[in-house]
C-alpha cells in the first residue's frame, strides 16, 4: 500500500511542493520554529513560507500545534525559538513593538468573542482613541463588507453585537481584525460548529481577502480545504509533515500520517485524550 | 425519616449561628435606641460627665476620615499590585505573592498597630495622628483589597483579553477598555467591604491615631482624631457614670449602622454584578 516511491521525505516535499512561485513575493517566512511547554514539544523546527496573497490551509489532528503556530506568528506566544520574518523584518525585533506586530498579523480565534458594545464599536475596538474620534463610517462599512456581514447589519450598527448569531459574530470578528489594517490574516478554525450558510459566507469573505493578503486558515474540515483552494500544510505532533497545493495534497498525500488522517483513522499522533 | 432527621439537625446547628448575632443586635437596639437624643449627633464636645453629655459627630467624622483616607492610600497600591500580578508576574511569582498576601491578611491588627506606633508615631515623630492611623489601616486592608482586585480581574473572561491582545491593543488599553468595564463593580464591592473593615478596627488606631478628648474635627493630617470605635472603648472601660455607658451603647449602634450600611452597598453592587455577568 505504502509504496516507497510514494513516500517522500518531508524535506523534499517542503522544497518542491507549492512554494510561492518566483513572481510571488514572500510575505512571511518561518524558519526552524520550535516551542516547548512544560518539557513537551509543541512545535518542532517548523519551516514554511507564505506568499503575499492566497489562502493557506493548515490541517492536522488535534494537538498537532496548529493553533500554537498561529499564536507564535501573531506574537501572542513569545517564548518560541527560531525565526519568523515578516515583510523582511524579524518579528522579534519588530520596529514598532509587539503590539504593532499583532496589528500587522491579525488573528481570529475559533470562538467568536464580541465585546459587550454595539456592532460599530466592535468593528472599531482595536483602533486607537484618536482615530476613533474621526468619522469612521466608511471604514466600518468597508470592513463589514469584506467580512460579508454588511447586508445583514447595515441597518442596526448601533445594536448590541452580542445579539448577533454565532456565524455573524464570527464575521464581525473578521471585520474587527480587518479594521486595524493587517497585512496577514490568521484564522483558527473559524467555521467550527457553524451552519453551512455561515460557513459559505465566511469562505466567500476569505476568498475576497486572499486577493490582497495572505490568509492562513486552521481547519479540520477537508471539504473546506478543497473549497478554499490555495496551498495546504499538514501538521502532526508539532512537525510539518507535508505541504503542497491543497488539491494535490488531498488527492495524493505522500506521507502515511497524512493518508491515515485523511481516512479518519488514528495516526501515530497522540489524540487529545492521550495528552 | 432520615431526611427529616438531617433537616432537624441542620436547623439545630444553624439556629445558634443566626440567633446569637440577632440577639446581640436586638440587645444593642434596646440599649442604644433610648440614648438617641437631639444632642447625639451634635459637635458639642461637652466638658463634663466623661462623654456622657457630648455629641458623637466628631467621632463619626474621625472614623470616616480614617476609613476613607486609608482606602485612598490602599486602593492605588492594590490596583497596581493586582495589575502587575495579571500582566507581568509569572505563575511562580503570582503564587508567592498570593501566599504572602494571605499571610499578611491573617496577622492580628494589633501587630500592625504596634508597628505603626514604633515607626510613624515615634521613629518619624508624627505623634498620634490621622496620617499614622490611616497608613496602619491601609496596611491592614491592602492584602484583602489586592486579593479581591486580583480575583475581580481573573473573572474577566480570558477570551476578551486574548481577542484584544490579538488586535494589537497595548496592555494599558486592554486594562482600560476590556478589564475596567467588567471588573469595576467587583472592585467597588471590595472597596466598600474594606471601608466596613476599617470602621470595625479598634486596636491599631488606639495606638496610632485617636485620643479620647481634646480633638474635634481632624484639622490636620498630623493631628490626633477621635473615633467611634475608641470612644466606645473608653466610655465602656472607664466610665462610672451610667449616662456615659448609655452613650457608649448609642455610639455602638451608630457604628454598627455605619458598618452595615457599607456592607449593604457592597452586597447590592455584588448582586448587580451577578446580574450583569
Amino acid at each position: 500500500m505504502d509504496s516507497p516511491a510514494l513516500i517522500a521525505t518531508a524535506d523534499n516535499i517542503e522544497n518542491t511542493l507549492s512554494q510561492p512561485t518566483p513572481s510571488q513575493k514572500i510575505r512571511v517566512e518561518v524558519s526552524e520554529l520550535s516551542l516547548k511547554r512544560a518539557g513537551r514539544v509543541i512545535l518542532n523546527k517548523l519551516n514554511l513560507s507564505l506568499a503575499d496573497t492566497g489562502i493557506t490551509a493548515v490541517i492536522g489532528p488535534s494537538g498537532a500545534g496548529k493553533s500554537s503556530l498561529l499564536r507564535c506568528m501573531n506574537g501572542l506566544i513569545k517564548d518560541w525559538q527560531g525565526e519568523i520574518i515578516v515583510d523582511g523584518v524579524a518579528s522579534k525585533h519588530w520596529p514598532a513593538g509587539e503590539d504593532a506586530l499583532r496589528q500587522h498579523i491579525g488573528l481570529i480565534a475559533q470562538k467568536p468573542t464580541v465585546f459587550p458594545c454595539s456592532i460599530a464599536d466592535n468593528v472599531l475596538f482595536g483602533i486607537r482613541g484618536k482615530k476613533r474620534r474621526h468619522d469612521n463610517s466608511q471604514l466600518i462599512e468597508s470592513c463589514l463588507k469584506q467580512a460579508a456581514l454588511w447586508d445583514e447589519v447595515s441597518d442596526r450598527l448601533n445594536h448590541d453585537a452580542q445579539t448577533l448569531s454565532i456565524g455573524q459574530q464570527q464575521r464581525l470578528c473578521i471585520a474587527r481584525a480587518l479594521a486595524v489594517k493587517p497585512a496577514v490574516i490568521l484564522l483558527d478554525e473559524p467555521t467550527a460548529s457553524l451552519d453551512p450558510r455561515s460557513k459559505n459566507k465566511i469562505e466567500a469573505s476569505l476568498h475576497g481577502l486572499a486577493k490582497t493578503m495572505p490568509v492562513v486558515v486552521v481547519t479540520h474540515d477537508l471539504d473546506q480545504v478543497r473549497r478554499l483552494g490555495g496551498q495546504a500544510f499538514f501538521m502532526c505532533d508539532g512537525t510539518l509533515i507535508e505541504q503542497g497545493d491543497s488539491e494535490t495534497l488531498l488527492n495524493t498525500p505522500q506521507r502515511i500520517e497524512t493518508r491515515e488522517f485523511f481516512q479518519w483513522s488514528v495516526c501515530d499522533c497522540p489524540s487529545d485524550a492521550d495528552k | 425519616m432520615a431526611n427529616r432527621f438531617t433537616q432537624a439537625l441542620l436547623i439545630a446547628l444553624a439556629l445558634p449561628a443566626i440567633a446569637v448575632p440577632l440577639a446581640c443586635l436586638l440587645y444593642l437596639l434596646m440599649r442604644g435606641l433610648p440614648g438617641f437624643d437631639s444632642n447625639l449627633f451634635s459637635l458639642n464636645l461637652g466638658e463634663s460627665g466623661f462623654g456622657s453629655s457630648q455629641g458623637i459627630m466628631a467621632q463619626v467624622i474621625g472614623s470616616l476620615a480614617l476609613s476613607i483616607l486609608s482606602c485612598l492610600l490602599a486602593l492605588p497600591l492594590a490596583i497596581g499590585l493586582s495589575l502587575y500580578s495579571r500582566l507581568y508576574a509569572g505563575p511562580r511569582s503570582n503564587s508567592v505573592m498570593q501566599h504572602v498576601l494571605t499571610t499578611f491578611q491573617s496577622i492580628p491588627p494589633l501587630v500592625y498597630g504596634l508597628c505603626g506606633l514604633v515607626v510613624f508615631v515615634h521613629l518619624l515623630g508624627w505623634g498620634i495622628s490621622l496620617a499614622a492611623g490611616a497608613i496602619v489601616l491601609a496596611m491592614i486592608i491592602l492584602p484583602v483589597l489586592t486579593l479581591n482586585t486580583i480575583h475581580a480581574l481573573e473573572r474577566v473572561p480570558s477570551d476578551y483579553t486574548d481577542a484584544a491582545r490579538a488586535l494589537g491593543m497595548s496592555p494599558s488599553r486592554v486594562v482600560w477598555h476590556v478589564w475596567r468595564p467588567r471588573a469595576w463593580r467587583s472592585l467597588l464591592t471590595g472597596l466598600f467591604l474594606a471601608v466596613a473593615r476599617t470602621l470595625s478596627e479598634t486596636a491599631p488606631i488606639l495606638f496610632t491615631a485617636t485620643v479620647f478628648s481634646g480633638a474635634s474635627w481632624p484639622n490636620s493630617l498630623f493631628a490626633p482624631v477621635t473615633s467611634l470605635q475608641t470612644h466606645i472603648f473608653y466610655l465602656a472601660q472607664e466610665a462610672v457614670d451610667e449616662n456615659a455607658v448609655a452613650r457608649a451603647w448609642s455610639s455602638a449602634l451608630v457604628l454598627v449602622t455605619l458598618v452595615a450600611m457599607f456592607s449593604l452597598i457592597a452586597h447590592l453592587l455584588n448582586r448587580r454584578r451577578s446580574h450583569h455577568g
